[in-house]
């Protein structure tokens, strides 16, 4: 009998998709953006296990045993990408190189984000004179000048700090004033909807009403955002390393690789040294901003609400 | 019994209760700034001089045109917002001046009934994690029991108990009130101010949510300050309605004198506004001149004296305090 074989659904309750889920789901059906996620990670992965993967053991032999026989190495079997000026291989240091410029890019978004967020959010949530406090500094920091403070700071410190993080500090502290302005101008909007009242008058406190409720509500902006820093970052290291004020020059990173084409003989006659590091910033640069745009496609709030 | 009896009945339980919200002169301004250095340069008297007391179980209606400080009167007496001067005694307590930790204490026995059914509700917490939260602000609480609960409350205010899973996003107006105002009831409140709970509804939706309030209000003993600008939706809610003009109480009375004998010509022409269902009867429509003054810089006197039609000489030099001039008919206005 038809009936007999009937199963019976068991229905579970059925849980809708948050809007964060719905955002996930958004996004993995942007190729574009998918592709260049994937490329983020794959570049991720070499950075992260260089040491592994690399083809020669240490990005930097000691200068005195470099065969004088192995500078400016064409690409060929042995050095896939040949070598540079100092004999060193060019393909482990560009593995090497983009550890550094990776961590440089990530830490200091990491800073920026976290800092502005942080002060933008109080400012925006409390108003008043704490408001006026802290968007005067934010003011102040935003008109320092970078790039003095920069060398200053790099000629103090060294020797004294490892150079990276010097770098990573500086970029840090000096840059997150954008995104306090920007997560300001957020909070303030999002402050007028009444669920911000509804919150305290069901009893959160001031720092439960601005880390449950209005940070979550601003989060896809502050994302967005940080997708963007995170490529100027990349940018940042690579211009200042290749002027000579990042990283220092002992540690390989995407800039200082660059840098070697401040001669004209490498810029003409030796493509293999430069190009490597410039198509590898091009695209991470790239891939990030096309994530950023998938981001903020899919964190649209428009279809969150 | 009849409807006439039934309101007798009601008017004379409701007077053997005891005061549970005792408002004293109140005002509230809110400072204008301007500037470089932003110094506050004026203030909007957005509440200029309220005085009311609700008893238990009761619901006053406050109306009053956009922008004479309903709102603000509301937020003021759940302490969202700082009185700039005057009292609020909640069960004979003081809590004008309570902050901090301690406000946040208090803040469990009166709840609020948002007017945005679409930015009341945060867009990014699942429909059962907002009306828990304010439970597990006060206490620590078995998750399956709370999830009962909640979904028991959830059919209580009309909802199916799968709206627990769902976000804001997935309801419509109606509903979203519905779930906003499970919320307001979820730590048991004594007061609930609700502001213009139904102006963003549709009418056919309106009177469904009105008729849940009273329910509910029978069922847990609440007590309502009902804010609204409609008279009529007013005149469905309140037992007695206090009318604000410019952030001053104007008028205050039980539901029956204030349509049958309105005082204050402002409230006198709200009501001859209001169109009549039974068109044999003509009323005469008292047209008011000019507009609502700006809060920042009110009239001297009477804060009605630019519009009054009775408006004599002295109304413009004397402000008129809030008089009883008949038992339980309390009026602001040098007439009487
Ligand atoms: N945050 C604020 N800052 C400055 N002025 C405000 C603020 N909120 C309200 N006002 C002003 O205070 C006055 C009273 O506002 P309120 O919202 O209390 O009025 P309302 O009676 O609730 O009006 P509506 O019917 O439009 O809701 C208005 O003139 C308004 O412009
Ligand atoms: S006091 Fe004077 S101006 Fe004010 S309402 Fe009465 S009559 Fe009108
Ligand atoms: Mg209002």
């Amino acid at each position: 009998m038809a009936s007999s074989t009937t199963i019976t659904q068991q229905k579970k309750p059925e849980r809708s998709l948050s809007p964060w889920q719905i955002a996930r789901k958004k996004f993995l059906r942007n190729k574009l953006a998918m592709a260049s996620t994937i490329f983020i990670i794959i570049v991720t992965v070499i950075s992260l296990l260089a040491p592994f993967l690399a083809p020669y053991l240490s990005p930097n032999p000691d200068i005195t045993k470099v065969n004088i026989g192995s500078m400016n190495i064409q690409p060929n079997g042995e050095h896939i990408l040949g070598t540079d000026k100092s004999g060193r291989d060019v393909l482990t240091r560009l593995f090497y190189g983009g550890r550094v410029s990776l961590l440089v890019g990530f830490s200091a978004t990491l800073m920026v984000i976290t800092l502005g967020t942080v002060v933008g959010s109080i400012a925006g949530f409390f108003g008043g004179a704490v408001d006026s406090i802290l968007m005067r500094f934010t003011d102040f920091v935003l008109n320092f000048p970078f790039l003095v403070f920069v060398i200053v700071l790099n000629t103090v410190l060294y020797g004294i700090v490892d150079g990276l993080w010097v770098l990573i500090m500086v970029i840090g502290v000096l840059s997150w004033g954008g995104v306090a302005r920007l997560v300001r101008s957020k909070v303030l909007a999002e402050k007028e909807n009444e669920y911000i009242l509804a919150a305290l008058s069901i009893g959160c406190s001031p720092w439960k009403v601005i880390r449950k409720h209005l940070l979550p509500n601003v989060m896809s902006t502050i994302i967005v955002q940080g997708t963007l820093i995170f490529a100027s970052m990349i940018v940042v290291e690579s211009a200042l390393s290749y002027l000579g004020f990042g990283v220092p020059q002992t540690t390989p990173s995407w800039g200082n690789m660059l840098s070697s084409a401040n001669e004209p003989d490498v810029l003409q006659g030796k493509p293999w040294i430069w190009m490597p590091p410039a198509l590898v910033i091009t695209l991470t640069i790239l891939s990030i901003n096309f994530i950023g745009e998938g981001l903020k496609d899919a964190l649209n709030p428009k279809s969150l609400r | 019994m009849t409807t006439r009896d039934f309101i007798q009945e009601r008017i004379d339980s409701l007077e053997s209760r005891e005061v549970l919200l005792d408002v004293q002169n109140l005002k509230t301004y809110y400072p204008v700034t301007g500037g470089f250095f932003k110094r506050v340069v004026g203030n909007v008297k957005a509440v200029d001089d309220v005085s009311f007391t609700i008893r238990r179980g009761e619901t006053l209606g406050l109306v009053g045109e956009s922008g004479c400080g309903k709102s603000t009167t509301g937020r003021t007496i759940l302490r969202l917002l700082k009185p700039t001067g005057g009292k609020i005694l909640f069960e004979g307590k003081d809590i004008t001046k309570v902050s901090g930790s301690k406000l946040q204490k208090a803040r469990r026995d009166f709840q609020m009934v948002f007017q945005d059914p679409y930015a009341s509700l945060n867009p990014m917490q699942m429909v059962g994690d907002i009306i828990a939260e304010p439970i597990l602000n006060y206490e620590k609480r078995n998750k399956q029991e709370l999830e009962q609960e909640i979904k028991s409350l959830l059919t209580r205010v009309g909802l199916p108990e799968e709206a627990y899973y769902k976000y804001a996003h997935e309801f419509s107006g109606g509903q979203r009130q519905r779930i906003g105002i499970a919320r307001a009831l979820a730590l048991n409140p004594k007061l609930i101010v609700a502001d213009e709970p139904v102006s963003a509804l549709d009418v056919s939706v309106q009177s469904q949510v009105l008729n849940l309030l009273k329910d509910l209000q029978k069922e847990f003993d609440l007590t309502y300050l009902f804010i609204a600008h409609d008279l009529s939706v007013v005149k469905h809610m309140s037992d007695r309605i206090g009318v604000m003009y410019l952030g001053n109480l104007v008028e205050l009375a039980s539901n029956r004198d204030l349509y049958r004998e309105p005082l204050h010509p402002y409230t006198q022409a709200l009501i001859s506004a209001i169109p009549e269902p039974n068109t044999a009867i003509k009323k005469e429509r008292i047209v008011l001149q000019g507009d609502v003054p700006s809060p920042q810089n009110p009239p001297s006197g009477c804060p009605f004296h630019t519009r009054c039609p009775m408006a004599m000489d002295i109304c413009s030099k004397e402000k008129p305090p809030l008089k009883e001039v008949r038992p339980g008919h309390h009026v602001a206005c040098l007439l009487y």
